[in-house]
């Protein structure tokens, strides 16, 4: 469904991407692990097309997204769960998930895609009319996925959604991600967390320096040496 | 005629010397400056016996007047950059301090114009003290408060029968010397000493360590402050001295004007004449407003001339919104490359046309001043600038830029020296530096930071680290001094930094780096160093400063950099740069805020190179840093932080080991 | 008995002060232009219904059928050319500042500087009043404070219950989050500018029931129009409401209690008072954290 190619990135003089293939399918969550600095968030926000590419393309089912401005990447398809969530915080929980669906499409059934999302986390209906930005963090996630679904995507990026949150809170994030997964939906995490990212995710890759060191299947991953010693520097 | 050609001159002089500043030219600039002065007040005195009828006189003061109120708006909103729309407050203090001195209870005017001055002065501090106190004050925010001034003013004037009441005032005719012809000619001559005065105070500011200080609060607040830029006491001192010049010229201008009433005065005409004049001119440099003002005066007065005075308005405010979207730099800046083609263009089609006989003098001085500014823009187009100039790169200061990539070249030499693996040095069991005790800090409702200490010796190199959101940046900040902590206490070198401005932290011994390298823009690699040292706990003057700064360019490898500026660096540079004005302020201790980050593996080993040279010098280091492995090369000790509390702190291979942080790092370990 | 009536048609004067203000609210909120323009768009917008009135002869609020379309149209260029040349904050406070001279000076060109008013004779708010016991209520500043209510509070619930709306206020939060779920900066920018200029000609209107009009008036609003946009929270409309409002009886009771020299000092340390204790605005729902 997602493939992307040879993509590049750079910030002015900075280049933080040196060429990156990698694919997601329908109905299967991917991940991508890696030290800070890696550029997984580079990673991210270019096939979000909120970064632009310096070169390679990034395709969703066979249509290029490089040259798709930023607003117009969700009506292909792709919504982004944002490094730090980003909630809000001055719109109520509800607000934020209407916002969600702000593109067309998901508008005409924003009524059913918000049932869905209170059905995944009950704790949001519960806090509808709250300001967002009186959420704990744990909640603020929540609402960011559950925002990021209501634009009904067919891929959903999540860059650090574990960030900052107890392990407990961390467990109902990925447990709702694999329900997500279930749908038919792809997904594609970014984690810090690598080893709750490779227990959590079928196939993953190593992103290291802007580089994809190794991919595979987590099981393969978790047994290379590689990710304990670049992660960990051991 | 004579008082543009003299502002052109004066602008000119310098800007011929101005490439290289040298402590030589605040004398050479104050001798051109009187040299005008006293040519412009010979001129005039002598009017009469040169055939310049009294209309010239008029038209030299009001350029001088403007040229006044300009440069004293200049000191605090173009030097550093807070825009104000109250000039015209001060300038209504001056007016009706002279209304009320001379034109109601006879005062002799030589003394309401200082009084003027220091009541605009005293109004210029209350507006400073009550706006640079308020902490989320923007620079929008301070421009709309300033704007209100002088309606303020203006309602208590017409509302006060001792000041105006809506009565108006008339001014008498004032005394003047036997030697003085006429009124005009006093009027030149007060309007001229206001201008000088105003010209010699901007001159020295500009020159001087509160000029590069202001300069540095327009590029960038927070990083001038860690230096140690006393920004309030610098932003009060601009205001203060451009109130109680505009003040002083103000209350000239009461005597220009001879009936004073409340709307001829507090009008938004005045500062926004004021500002257009520095936006057309040049903010960045003294003689910015110079040329705005002759400029706009000129074409003002034209209007006035040719009976246009309907579609003066429009054309002004077409000029500042074209002045802002095209060339939001001014005038001066276009000028000053090409001082000589725009004189002598000036002088040829504004001499040629009166030559000729056919052109009023109004009229030959606009089109010689607008064939100027066209000759010298078209001269700076730089296919044109080829053709005529060969050696480009001899003064151009930009030009170093083109130096090739140099944190490689020398980080490769650099890099066996100092032998890669080489494990870090032992910590020294010296006196304490920095010690953290019992640090809580709380945003809102979430805790940043909860009860954590540790200490810094001297000589050690001390990893930070955790993951992201585990509170290290905020630990940075309490540290120099940018937050104060919820509960604890932090010193530095036994001194208790608890409720220290920032300037006053950075002179206790800490300095830092930014994630984003936060240079000075207008100033050079150079002089961006140099402000440090400037700035530092020395307190050395500019030229040592500079000569200092070379040395600490030397340690980060960057003297071919030195007149570069910061735009043309790439990231490696800039943080080195970021390094290289830390050190420069002599600190104790250096925090670098991921120094590394958005670095190759070949520029991060140059930068570990600089590190360990840096450290060698002496300074002990805190160095915020994800990657493990770096730190693994170059901390003497490491302390991790997660969520909020420090919980590891030894070794770096002991803490390495360690199964809490490695759970923090990897995540839970699979049961 | 007397200042209860001073500061009741003060606030419903206020309720003009927040029609003026609307605009630059949510301008300066949502898309970070200080559009010092509006000023002359309200200008323009009473000088449109000087003109309408005195040729059609018609009611005042049925040149609303010309002016509003006219200036929602100017005031969508203006937006859409600030967006395009990238104009935000402090120089779009020096461009807006260029384009209000102009637009000055175009109103004295064609106006001259006198003063004008509507027709008495066809104005039906100019002198009536409706009196409750002994206090009385002027039909115009009725009229501004029912329009302010009106425009406002839908303004407001467009702001909260649309989908648009939730786009526009996503966006002055966090512009790249707010694109990324696909909303186009572009055609917020010409629509927000668009209902911005509509607001200044329905305020210039307003302006024109009790009031006479001048080129130079334009300055004079600045200073109690940015009070209380300040005062209100930038792109808070019902905040900008009350702030009006409040600022409206303010001025009234400053006004009979002292004199109204002093009105403009009271609006300007009630200014310095919000910024020191709440920065975000006064009538600013208390984010929590």
């Amino acid at each position: 469904m997602l493939e992307v190619r040879g993509v590049q990135a750079r910030y002015g003089d900075a280049q933080a991407l040196w060429g990156v293939d990698l694919d997601v399918a329908a109905g299967e969550m991917v991940c991508i692990v890696g030290p800070n600095g890696a550029g997984k968030t580079t990673l991210v926000k270019t096939i979000a097309g909120l970064h632009a590419a310096a070169a390679g393309s990034v395709r969703m089912d066979g249509v290029e997204l490089t040259a798709v401005p930023g607003h117009k990447v969700c009506d292909y398809g792709v919504a982004t769960v944002p490094e730090g969530r980003r909630v809000f915080g001055h719109m109520t929980v509800r607000d934020n998930l209407l916002l969600g669906a702000y593109r067309r499409a998901a508008r005409r059934v924003y009524r059913e895609t918000e049932e869905e999302v209170y059905r995944l986390f009950p704790r949001l209906r519960e806090r509808q009319g709250q300001l967002a930005g009186s959420l704990s963090g744990g909640e603020q996630q929540m609402l960011a996925i559950g925002r990021a679904l209501m634009a009904r995507p067919r891929l959903l990026l999540l860059d650090e959604p574990s960030l900052g949150l107890a392990p407990v809170i961390v467990d109902e994030v990925f447990d709702a991600l694999a329900a997500v997964t279930r749908t038919g939906m792809g997904v594609l995490v970014v984690e810090q967390d690598v080893q709750r990212a490779l227990e959590a995710c079928g196939r993953g890759y190593l992103l290291i320096e802007g580089r994809i060191v190794t991919a595979g299947t987590t099981e393969a991953l978790r047994s290379t040496d590689e990710v304990r010693q670049r992660v960990l520097g051991m | 005629m004579t008082a543009t050609a003299g502002t052109t001159t004066a602008g000119s002089a310098t800007a011929g010397t101005g490439a290289p500043k040298t402590v030589g030219t605040i004398p050479r600039g104050l001798l051109v400056l009187i040299g005008v002065s006293a040519l412009v007040a010979v001129v005039a005195t002598f009017s009469s016996d040169l055939g310049l009828a009294s209309y010239h006189l008029v038209l030299i003061s009001t350029v001088l007047f403007w040229a006044t109120q300009a440069t004293s708006w200049n000191l605090l909103s173009g030097f550093a950059g807070y825009f104000s729309f109250g000039q015209g407050a001060f300038l209504g203090v001056g007016v009706f301090t002279m209304a009320v001195m001379a034109g109601r209870n006879d005062v002799n005017y030589l003394l309401a114009i200082p009084v003027g001055g220091l009541l605009a002065g005293v109004l210029a501090f209350v507006i400073g003290a009550v706006a640079f106190r308020l902490r989320s004050l923007r620079g929008e925010i301070f421009a709309l408060l300033t704007l209100a001034v002088p309606f303020i003013l203006g309602s208590i004037a017409l509302n006060t029968r001792s000041i105006d009441g809506g009565l108006g005032t008339t001014i008498p005719t004032p005394d003047r010397p036997d030697w003085v012809p006429s009124f005009q000619h006093l009027m030149v001559l007060l309007n001229l000493g206001a201008a000088t005065i105003a010209v010699a105070v901007a001159l020295a500011v500009y020159h001087s360590r509160l000029g590069r200080g202001l300069a540095a609060v327009h590029d960038a607040e927070d990083a001038a402050e860690v230096v140690g830029v006393p920004t309030f006491r610098y932003k009060m001192t601009a205001i203060v001295l451009g109130g109680v010049l505009g003040g002083m010229s103000g209350a000239i201008f009461a005597m220009m004007l001879g009936y004073v009433e409340v709307p001829v005065v507090f009008v938004l005409y005045i500062p926004l004449f004021i500002i257009l004049i520095c936006v057309a001119g040049g903010r960045r440099h003294w003689a910015g407003p110079l040329i705005g003002a002759a400029l706009l005066v000129v074409l003002t007065e034209w209007f006035k001339v040719a009976k246009l005075d309907q579609y003066r308005d429009i054309v002004l405010g077409l000029l500042l919104v074209g002045i802002v979207v095209i060339a939001p730099d001014g005038m001066f800046g276009r000028l000053r490359r090409h001082p000589w083609i725009a004189l002598v263009t000036f002088l040829v089609v504004a001499g040629g046309l009166l030559a000729s006989g056919y052109y009023a003098e109004l009229d030959a001085l606009l089109y010689g001043m607008a064939a100027s500014v066209v000759v010298t823009t078209l001269a700076g187009l730089p296919r044109v600038e080829r053709l005529w100039r060969r050696q480009a790169t001899s003064d151009s200061p930009a030009a170093p830029a083109a130096a090739p990539g140099p944190g490689t070249g020398a980080g490769s030499a650099t890099r066996s020296s100092t032998g890669f693996a080489a494990p870090p040095p032992p910590p020294p069991g010296g006196r304490v530096l920095v010690s953290v005790e019992g640090v809580t800090k709380d945003f809102g409702g979430v805790r940043a930071l909860d009860n954590v200490s540790f200490d810094v010796t001297e000589g050690e190199i001390v990893g930070l680290v955790g993951p992201n959101g585990s509170g290290k940046t905020t630990m940075v900040n309490l540290l120099c001094g940018a937050m104060q902590p919820t509960a604890g206490a932090i010193t530095i070198d036994g001194r208790a930094i608890k409720g220290l401005a920032p300037h006053r932290v950075a002179h206790a011994g800490v300095a830092r780096t930014y994630q984003i390298p936060k240079p000075f823009t207008s100033m050079t690699v150079r002089d961006n160093v140099a402000m440090a040292v400037m700035f530092g706990r020395t307190g050395a003057s500019y030229a040592e400063a500079r000569q200092r700064a070379e040395q600490c360019l030397a340690t980060v490898h960057m003297q071919h950099l030195a007149d570069a500026l910061p735009e043309s660096l790439n990231l490696h540079q800039r943080q080195l740069l970021e390094m290289a004005r830390a050190i420069a302020a002599e600190p104790a201790v250096l925090i670098l805020d991921e120094a590394f980050a958005g670095l190759n593996p070949a520029e991060i080993d140059d930068a570990v190179a600089v590190i360990r040279r840096i450290h060698a010098s002496g300074v002990s280091i805190i160095i915020v840093e994800h990657r493990l492995r770096v730190l693994q090369q170059l901390a003497t000790r490491i302390v991790v932080l997660n969520r909020g509390t420090l919980i590891a702190d030894g070794a770096p291979s002991t803490v390495l080991n360690d199964a809490v942080v490695v759970q923090a790092y990897l995540g839970r370990q699979r049961a | 008995m007397n200042t209860v009536q001073v500061v009741l048609s003060g606030a419903m004067l206020g309720g003009l002060y927040a029609l003026m203000a609307a605009g630059v609210s949510v301008t300066w909120g949502v898309l970070r232009v200080i559009n010092l323009a509006h000023f002359g768009l309200i200008l323009l917008g009473a000088y449109l219904t000087y003109q309408l009135v005195t040729i059609w002869r018609v009611n005042p609020l049925v040149t609303l059928v010309v002016t509003v379309p006219a200036l929602f149209v100017l005031g969508a260029l203006l937006q859409w050319a600030y967006d395009r040349l990238n104009i935000v904050e402090f120089n779009s406070l020096l461009v807006s500042f260029g384009l209000l001279i102009v637009m000055i000076q175009v109103a004295q060109n064609i106006w001259t500087a006198d003063h004008r008013e509507l027709p008495r004779d066809i104005n039906p708010f100019d002198t009536g009043s409706l009196s409750l016991g002994p206090i009385v209520l002027p039909y115009d500043r009725l009229v501004c404070l029912g329009l302010a209510v009106l425009l406002l509070g839908g303004g407001h619930l467009a702001l909260q219950r649309t989908f648009v709306g939730r786009g526009m206020r996503a966006f002055a939060e966090d512009r790249t989050v707010a694109a990324s779920f696909g909303i186009d900066h572009r055609r917020l920018s010409v629509l927000l500018g668009g209902a911005a200029g509509a607001s200044a000609g329905i305020a210039g209107m307003a302006f024109m029931l009790g009031n006479l009009i001048q080129p130079s008036h334009a300055y004079e609003w600045f200073g109690i129009v940015f009070a209380v946009v300040i005062l209100g929270g930038l792109g808070n409309l019902l905040g900008t409401l009350f702030a009006g409002i409040s600022v409206g009886a303010l001025s009234g009771l400053v006004g009979v209690l002292w004199s109204h020299a002093y009105v403009p000092i009271a609006v300007f340390a009630a200014i310095i008072v919000a910024l020191v204790l709440r920065p975000q605005g006064v009538f600013v729902r208390r984010r929590a954290v």
